[in-house]
């Protein structure tokens, strides 16, 4: 995770791409990964299918779906990507919700994200007030519980939140649930300077982000951008490589 | 309130008894109730999240104290011994510091303390770290001494912890062999221990553990997206407000009174009593309100306190569609914007209830995820609230979601459980033996018993259902096959699988198709306070015919799982005991299933 705080030092913008662990079974897992590692990207999300996903949108469900039609736990995953046989360059991160982690057990979930080589964690059902379920073995495994801050998130609590931010910031850029949209909202942009200034660790924007208009739009006020629904669509329906300009517009160099 | 510590905890079933106090001690030092770090890390997992986890040391080195703290881990570390101050500075939790009280002039040495808090003991016996035995509180009085830092030990038990509270006003009572019966922790002096030093009042124990984040015990909490917590957090403001406001309650009140009539008679039914031929048979006739059920109640509070906070757009989810009619219904009332999320099977089998829903203005959205019941509308209706949070009320229907929510639906529903104790005292003089309501998510349950949990004598009894059975694999009975889990922005009971995937509930009624139960109720069962029982539809069934011409009063099918159970508790009741029933609702919204399944009823 130090990795982000170089890379925004050095200027640069990071691109976190987010991918449903065994959607399309879970030996597309790791091609997943190689492939998005090859091309670039910051760091990776690696998504974990749930019955009752009440913070994603339509696409993330369906792809959610289908893993669990295919018999995709959270173990399963933890295990494939104990097993992988290549280098993983770019921090994993586990994005899931809280319930399927407590049926596994909090401590043995941490230690065997470690194992798997996991750098971080993401639990969107789990408020900063309940951390405490969580924080102390992913502390002790070493991995950083990352925190998401929101448009509705008022200015004290943020306060609270970014004082303790590790890894990075999620900082949600819609009032609602995950998916592609035409258009942010003008008050984005606002919320994430205001965050950017608060926080000890670099701030990546999420939610909604599937478009170049959007990068251009936030690209000054924000250290990277987190792509989901987009691009489990895209692998989904095999274009991927349609998400590659995307990638690029995020990760050129650029003069800032 | 004074806050308690139950220490020398080393078996599981001591721990969970002690869910009520403050803290629990792990005793890291030579004693007959010394553990391992390995089993107090055990242990620990089993304390709710807001318990203070205290380690007792006698003389340890700052490397162990440290690596234990990390380990279990710890939250604050009391110190027996002669530990010196710059071991105490180097602690980072806070840290406790005991001292022996034999005369006066050991009252002195605790103001010189440097600890965060000093804990005053009588003076050991064999080991170092307590001795069970009682010192002379009165040396504490006419003293110097900063008692919001004092925690009080030495031969405190159930029967002296409430004098010694008195004398000595402590920040926290601390006790080991005083809640022990033969060397061994006892689950009921552990109980009857917290009740005592927290004043003996369930209400207050209760309040306490809904502060400050909506726990009951180990279930609740506010598991939702960072995108809600601004809501959640001004509706407990704005509900705490409402509540004790006067003006607000009149409002409540009157609606309940000139809008849907209450208050509901507590019928005797003279027949079932005499079918059954064992207690006398009260139903609390919830079918006869404006709308058929008990969800109008909290309805109309909801609708109120939305208004109160300037909202007044409404979205809510439904299973049989009685709380989404409710909620229509007080929409029009109230000229508020309405939407309502159903699943599509219940929308098939509730078709009554959702042109009910349309003529009284408001949009019906139908679920077709998942199972398309009721799991999967308040999925969606989360979904909705999410993205129109800032001008939108989420009204849910059951004790369910994220702290307020459980408390506050309750205690909307708590004129069935306050109306029923007084009409069975004016009629009969005394409190029911037994009070059996259904339960899905729980609401007309929680209300009818919360009212009564204080009452020892009055049994409690949840009926749940059973669908085909619990042994097969299509039921709704959290309460009898579920296990803890978070949904729906709680922590509760829910039916899953290995993988921690929330599983699809069956029953033949769809306002008892779901898949969890309330924090309450899963705390009350786990503390034993209300027994749940499951029953099937076909039981549910008989019971709806037997109630219709025994009574003259056509069951809505969740009600029917409570006439069930309280048959069978009938089977072991005496003549001169009383049993009430919840009828939650009524059955015209089910006329469709009966006439399905009761084919060629003669």
């Amino acid at each position: 995770m130090k990795r982000l705080a170089e890379l925004k030092q050095a200027g640069h913008k990071a691109f976190v791409a987010y991918i449903m662990a065994g959607d399309g079974g879970i030996e597309k897992l790791g091609e997943q990964i190689q492939y998005l590692q090859e091309r670039g990207v910051t760091a990776i999300e690696v998504g974990i299918p749930f019955s009752d996903p009440v913070a994603d949108g339509p696409t993330i469900e369906a792809a959610g779906n289908r893993a669990l039609a295919e018999g995709i736990t959270l173990e399963k995953v933890l295990d494939e990507m104990q097993r992988f046989d290549f280098e993983v360059k770019v921090p994993l991160v586990i994005m899931t919700y809280l319930n399927p982690v407590i049926r596994f057990g909090a401590e043995r979930f941490t230690q065997e994200a470690k194992k798997a080589g996991a750098s971080g964690i993401i639990i969107p059902d789990l408020p900063f007030e309940h951390r405490q379920l969580i924080e102390p073995f992913a502390k002790q495994q070493e991995l950083v519980l990352i925190q998401l801050v929101t448009l509705t998130t008022i200015d004290s609590r943020l306060e609270e939140i970014l004082k303790q931010a590790e890894g990075f910031v999620y900082a949600v850029t819609v009032t609602g649930i995950t998916g592609s949209r035409d258009e942010l909202a003008e008050e984005v942009g606002a919320f994430t300077r205001k965050v950017r200034e608060l926080s000890p660790v670099p701030v990546y924007a999420g939610f909604g982000i599937s478009k170049e208009s959007h990068v251009d739009m936030l690209r000054d006020d924000v250290d990277g951008f987190i792509v989901g629904s987009a691009i489990v669509q895209a692998f989904h329906e095999d274009r991927i490589e349609d998400l590659e300009p995307l990638i690029d517009a995020v990760t050129a160099p650029h003069s800032v | 309130m004074t806050r308690v510590k139950i220490c020398g905890l080393m078996e599981e079933q001591h721990v969970k008894a002690a869910s009520q106090a403050d803290a629990i001690g792990f005793v890291f030092a030579p004693s007959k109730r010394r553990v391992s770090i390995e089993r107090a890390q055990e242990l620990s997992r089993l304390a709710n999240n807001d318990m203070q986890r205290i380690g007792v040391f006698v003389n340890a080195s700052y490397e162990e104290i440290e690596n234990a703290v990390k380990a279990v881990p710890l939250t604050m570390v009391q110190l027996h011994g002669d530990e010196p101050d710059e071991l105490i500075q180097r602690i980072e939790v806070p840290v406790i510091q005991a001292f022996s009280i034999r005369t006066p002039d050991d009252v002195e040495k605790l103001n010189n303390s440097i600890a965060d808090y000093i804990l005053v003991d009588a003076p050991g016996t064999d080991y170092r770290g307590g001795s069970g035995h009682v010192f002379d509180w009165s040396l504490l009085e006419n003293v110097a001494l900063d008692h919001s830092r004092l925690i009080l030990a030495g031969g405190l038990n159930r029967d002296n912890v409430q004098a010694a509270i008195s004398q000595t006003a402590p920040f926290m009572v601390d006790v080991s062999s005083g809640v022990e019966t033969d060397g061994r922790k006892d689950e009921v002096k552990i109980q009857q221990f917290i009740l005592q030093a927290k004043g003996d009042s369930m209400e207050r124990t209760q309040e306490k553990t809904i502060d400050p984040v909506g726990f009951f015990g180990r279930y609740g909490g506010q598991f939702v997206p960072e995108t809600l917590m601004k809501a959640v957090k001004e509706l407990e403001a704005a509900y705490e407000d409402a509540k004790n406001d006067a003006e607000f309650q009149k409002e409540y009140h009157h609606y309940l009174k000139e809008y849907v009539g209450r208050e509901q008679p507590l019928t005797f039914a003279a027949r079932m009593t005499e079918a059954w031929g064992g207690p006398k048979i009260y139903l609390k006739r919830e079918d006869l309100n404006h709308t058929g059920a008990h969800k109008v109640n909290n309805a109309i509070g909801q609708a109120l306190l939305a208004q109160r906070m300037g909202k007044r757009k409404i979205v809510a989810e439904t299973g049989a569609g009685q709380h989404g009619v409710a909620t229509a219904t007080i929409c029009a009332l109230f000229d508020l914007d309405c939407v309502v999320f159903m699943g599509e099977e219940d929308i098939k089998r509730q078709q009554l209830n959702v042109f009910r829903m349309k003529l009284l203005g408001a949009r019906v959205e139908s679920v077709t995820k998942g199972s398309g019941t009721l799991k999967d509308a308040v999925n969606e209706a989360l979904r909705y609230w999410v993205t129109n949070v800032e001008d939108t009320h989420y009204l849910i229907g059951s004790a369910l979601g994220p702290h307020p929510f459980p408390t506050m639906v309750r205690d909307f529903q708590s004129v069935i459980g306050k109306e029923t104790k007084r009409q069975i005292l004016e009629k009969e003089g005394r409190l029911p033996d037994a009070i059996v309501a259904c339960v899905g998510g729980g609401s007309n349950a929680i209300g009818m018993f919360h009212p009564f949990i204080e009452d020892a004598s009055v049994r409690l009894i949840g009926a749940e259902a059973a669908g085909d059975g619990v042994d097969t694999e299509r039921h709704a009975a959290t309460l009898t096959k579920g296990s803890e889990g978070v949904l729906h922005g709680a922590m509760m009971k829910i039916l899953q699988d290995d993988a921690g995937q929330v599983q699809e509930a069956h029953s033949i009624s769809a306002g008892l198709d779901y898949p969890g139960i309330g924090p309450e109720h899963a705390h009350l069962a786990d503390n034993g306070r209300v027994t749940y029982e499951a029953i099937t539809d076909d039981e549910a069934l008989a019971s709806v015919i037997e109630m219709s011409r025994l009574e003259g009063i056509i069951p809505a099918l969740e009600s029917a799982h409570a006439i069930a159970e309280a048959k069978k508790q009938a089977q072991s009741m005496t003549a001169d005991e009383l049993l009430v029933i919840c009828v939650s609702g009524r059955g015209d919204k089910d006329m469709a299933t009966y006439a399905e399944k009761l084919e060629g009823l003669s």
